[in-house]
């Protein structure tokens, strides 16, 4: 497999040279057909699977919620059980979260992070196929297991004493102790990913403040992945052993506590919010700035306040808490550090207004959207700073107020960005520009379609509602709003949909794109639409932080070569250049990795002592993937100058 | 024009950089470190976990348990720290180009870790407790079962160097795959110390 894209010619040929472009071709081709498939490694296949899958498996958890709402749309409704609802329900959070706002974000990042920063892939390119495999390994066991009547209930944190083997025997919790541990082993290996690449690979030139702000947030968020995750999978990992092995973790009666579930559960799930909302910030701050035609005022301040986010978020988990009875000091301290969170959002949002201010904003699709995200996500951060104040949040807690508080920010706050870079990037990852005129059609219906089916939930938990019941008694005057609210449910659904079908239908009628439709700044845009398997002929040298805008033409970088899979390295901060790297090429093992990795894990619920067979097979996957390449470099320059050309 | 929006004046050619990418100009060398750090959140996700629930209890072990032995941890603990020792003398091997050396000092840690690995099985059998009776049981088994587990694989993953080793194939330009082997073989070493700590000490408080 390495021979064949080694090729062992007499002399090396480079990318500055004639016909070259056809032999990059062959180098970064991503073997065709079915088989070829689970070979491919290179960033842009992988990251376009990550933000496909993500977007079904978001078809899925809204298919979910419009289930919930059927079955909540009169007191007393019999469509469903409690068992099927609580199911439905754990699926839907748990898929809107784990499976398709971090994968969302992070395929975007792996699609565009190296396109963004001019390099021809990821650092990892097979650790990269590896996490999208086990990916979908998670989602599509989980969906079985909910298609099996299997699935987990007890809501998406999965509270212990409720998710102990005591109270829900069976499979259920079992499935999604397993698949959370998987999938933030996609997460996570994504996330370090990105933060090598990020660093590492940065075109020559293109110093730390001349990164762009996308790529910032990326940056940040993949920190965050790193910091957060491990807490839960730690959590799911002591909860699995309680639930198999009788460990007394989470057992008040061993010595155990419950709280601690908690305490490693917010942990994570804080900065979880965070990790979603701070790479939409930077979907936010890119599509301003190129529907304004200016960079984005205060570059300094927009990076420095989504580092603090990242920071800060980290330091707010117990206000999930507030009505565990936790000491009263230690409670006055989370809400003040949950009222700070707001001092960078405010930087952020008053530089987005300094920039919109005074310039000429073109209200394309992707600016509708983050118009939508400014209205619904303000309202989601007010609900927030009313939640963030014990008194209140006594009253509000479990109840319907908080599901619509939560629907704002996660929807204000990923959702709407997210569709925002989904119209805005897609003339990049297809050659294909969206319609305009269905793309108005689906914002406009979504964003009547939330505020009219989220908002009235603020009232009906004001009312009293509890959250996460199945159904609710008549003559206790929730029967009107649960009724229009359904309806609204279904108005938004069906602006989702529209997208869905624009998208479907899209690379048939409209026109091609070009490489630059919205005559955006950043390098993606330099790259053909859609980009070369190698994104760029040349690999440019950077000396501004706007490229495309700037009047002098880019220089390039000369010297690698064609035949190869070969990429620059560049210092850590300034980007000089350091050396030049020698990627892997296609193979199976990614693959056959996650199959192994999968097998232990999910035999594990089954017969613990899989778990060791899955461990050692994993290895045999592992030193496989590792083997070295023959033929090996060459370590001696020739004695006749050219210490590399001309090598091989 | 501001300072950063000078331009470059020159294309860059980089036709005579280096190949063989053997420090921290290495994407792997940082990929490491990441896997460190996810690490290092598990260890410290461990270590807060028994010092949270330590506090829960004025009784600590329960029942008049005794603390687990100190002396066989302790030398485990030690020739943990000087297996790095042999792995940092196998990383001078490949700098020196000496093979042979590379593959007995490898193969000498891996064994070392072997001993520590019986040691420890030893020591599962002595545990005062069992996991399931009470969170101390719980806590001690589950995380030396975890320490156990990176010390399986930080052997079988140096035994495969070695052998790669044995085919020649890492020397002075390339070891990038030994210089990050040790690095992980390091953070499993020291992983432990905060683990000893809390099994060994804490119980004795
Ligand atoms: C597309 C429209 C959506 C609708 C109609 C919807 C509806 C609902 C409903 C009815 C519930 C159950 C409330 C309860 O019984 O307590 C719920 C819970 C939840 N939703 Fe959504 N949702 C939508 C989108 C989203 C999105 C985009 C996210 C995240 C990115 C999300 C995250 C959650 C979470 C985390 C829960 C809590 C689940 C739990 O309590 O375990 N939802 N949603
Ligand atoms: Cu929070």
């Amino acid at each position: 497999m390495s021979l064949k894209n080694h090729p062992h010619t007499e002399q090396a040929i480079f990318d500055d040279q004639e016909g070259a472009e056809s032999i990059l071709d062959k180098t970064w081709l991503s073997p065709p057909g079915f088989l070829g498939w689970f070979t491919h490694v290179n960033q842009r296949q992988i990251g376009f699977r990550f933000v496909v899958t993500s977007l079904i498996f978001f078809a899925l958890g809204g298919l979910l919620a419009l289930l919930m709402r059927l079955q909540l749309v009169q007191p007393e409704n019999t469509l469903m059980g409690a068992e099927f609802y609580h199911q439905i329900m754990t699926m839907h959070g748990t898929t809107m979260m784990f499976f398709f706002a971090v994968p969302a974000m992070e395929g975007l990042g792996i699609y565009l992070v190296p396109l963004m920063i001019g390099t021809r892939d990821m650092s990892f390119p097979r650790l990269n196929a590896f996490g999208y495999y086990v990916y979908l390994l998670a989602g599509i066991t989980l969906y079985l297991a909910l298609f099996l009547g299997m699935a987990p209930n007890t809501g998406w944190f999965s509270y212990v004493p409720l998710a102990g083997i005591d109270y829900s025997p069976g499979q259920g919790v079992s499935f999604w102790t397993t698949m959370i541990t998987f999938i933030e082993i996609s997460a996570l290996t994504a996330a370090v990913e990105l933060i090598v690449t990020i660093l590492k690979q940065r075109a020559p030139g293109m110093t730390l403040n001349r990164m762009p702000i996308f790529v910032w947030s990326i940056l940040v968020m993949s920190f965050m992945i790193v910091f957060a995750m491990p807490t839960v999978m730690v959590g799911s990992v002591l909860l699995a052993l309680d639930r198999t092995f009788a460990t007394q973790f989470f057992v008040a009666s061993g010595g155990g506590d419950p709280l601690l579930w908690q305490h490693l559960f917010w942990f994570f799930g804080h900065p979880e919010v965070y990790i979603i909302v701070v790479p939409a910030l930077g979907i936010v701050s890119t599509v301003i700035s190129t529907f304004c035609q200016r960079e984005v005022f205060g570059y300094t301040a927009v990076v420095l306040s989504m580092v603090t986010i990242g920071f800060v978020s980290f330091g707010l988990w117990v206000h999930h808490m507030f009505t565990t009875g936790l000491p009263h000091l230690g409670l006055s301290f989370f809400t003040a550090a949950s009222a700070m969170i707001a001092i960078p959002s405010g930087v952020q949002i008053f530089c987005w207004i300094a920039t919109l201010w005074g310039s000429k904003i073109q209200f394309k699709t992707p600016m509708l959207f983050i118009m939508g995200f400014f209205a619904v996500f303000v309202i989601g951060g007010l609900t927030g700073v009313m939640a963030a104040s014990i008194p209140f949040d006594m009253q509000a807690h479990d109840s319907y107020f908080v599901v619509a508080h939560l629907h704002y920010v996660l929807i204000g706050g990923a959702v709407l960005p997210f569709f925002a870079g989904l119209y805005y990037w897609y003339p990049k990852m297809t050659g294909a520009m969206l319609s305009e005129r269905l793309g108005r059609w689906s914002f406009w219906l979504i964003f009547v379609g939330l505020n009219l089916t989220f908002f009235p939930m603020h009232q009906l938990g004001l009312d009293g509602m509890p959250r996460r019941v199945y159904t609710y008694l008549h003559n206790m005057g929730w029967e009107e709003i649960n009724f229009f609210v359904t309806c609204a449910a279904f108005l938004m659904a069906f602006g989702f949909l529209l997208t869905f079908i624009n998208t479907l239908i899209s690379p048939y009628k409209s026109r091609a794109a070009g490489s630059n439709p919205w005559h955006a700044d950043t390098l993606e845009w330099w790259a053909q639409s859609p980009p070369r398997n190698y994104n760029f002929r040349h690999l440019p040298v950077i000396s501004s932080r706007t490229p495309l805008w700037q009047k002098a033409p880019l220089y390039k970088v000369t010297g690698i070569r064609a035949d190869r899979r070969e990429i620059i390295i560049t210092t850590l901060l300034d980007a000089k250049p350091q050396g030049v790297c020698i990627m892997p090429s296609p193979t199976y093992w990614p693959f056959v990795l996650a199959l192994t990795v999968g097998f232990g894990f999910l035999g594990f619920m089954f017969k613990p002592i899989l778990f060791v067979v899955g461990f050692f097979l994993s290895f045999f996957a592992i030193v496989g993937w590792l083997w070295p390449a023959r033929p090996w470099l060459a370590e001696k320059p020739p004695e006749d100058g050219h210490p590399v050309r001309g090598l091989q | 024009m501001s300072r950063n929006q000078q331009t470059a004046n020159a294309d860059i050619d980089v036709s005579n950089f280096s190949r063989h990418l053997n420090g921290q100009n290495a994407p792997i060398w940082w990929g490491i470190i990441g896997l460190i750090l996810i690490e290092l959140s598990v260890v410290s996700a461990f270590t807060v976990t028994y010092l949270y629930l330590y506090m829960q209890h004025p009784q600590w072990p329960p029942n008049d348990i005794a603390p687990p032995p100190l002396f066989i941890p302790t030398w485990s603990t030690i020739l943990m720290l000087l297996s790095c020792v042999t792995m940092y003398l196998a990383g001078k091997s490949v700098e020196k180009n000496k093979s042979k050396g590379f593959v007995v000092y490898t193969f000498a840690s891996v064994i070392m870790a072997l001993l520590v690995l019986w040691i420890r099985w030893q020591q599962f059998d002595n545990f005062d407790m069992r996991w399931d009776q009470h969170v101390y049981g719980s806590l001690l088994w589950t995380i030396s079962g975890f320490h156990f587990i990176h010390i399986v694989s930080a052997a079988i993953g140096t035994a495969a160097i070695g052998l790669f080793g044995m085919v020649g194939f890492y020397t002075k330009q390339r070891q990038i795959g030994v210089v990050v082997d040790t690095m992980y073989w390091n953070f499993v070493a020291f992983a432990w110390l905060p683990f000893y700590l809390v099994l060994y000490y804490f119980p004795r408080l």
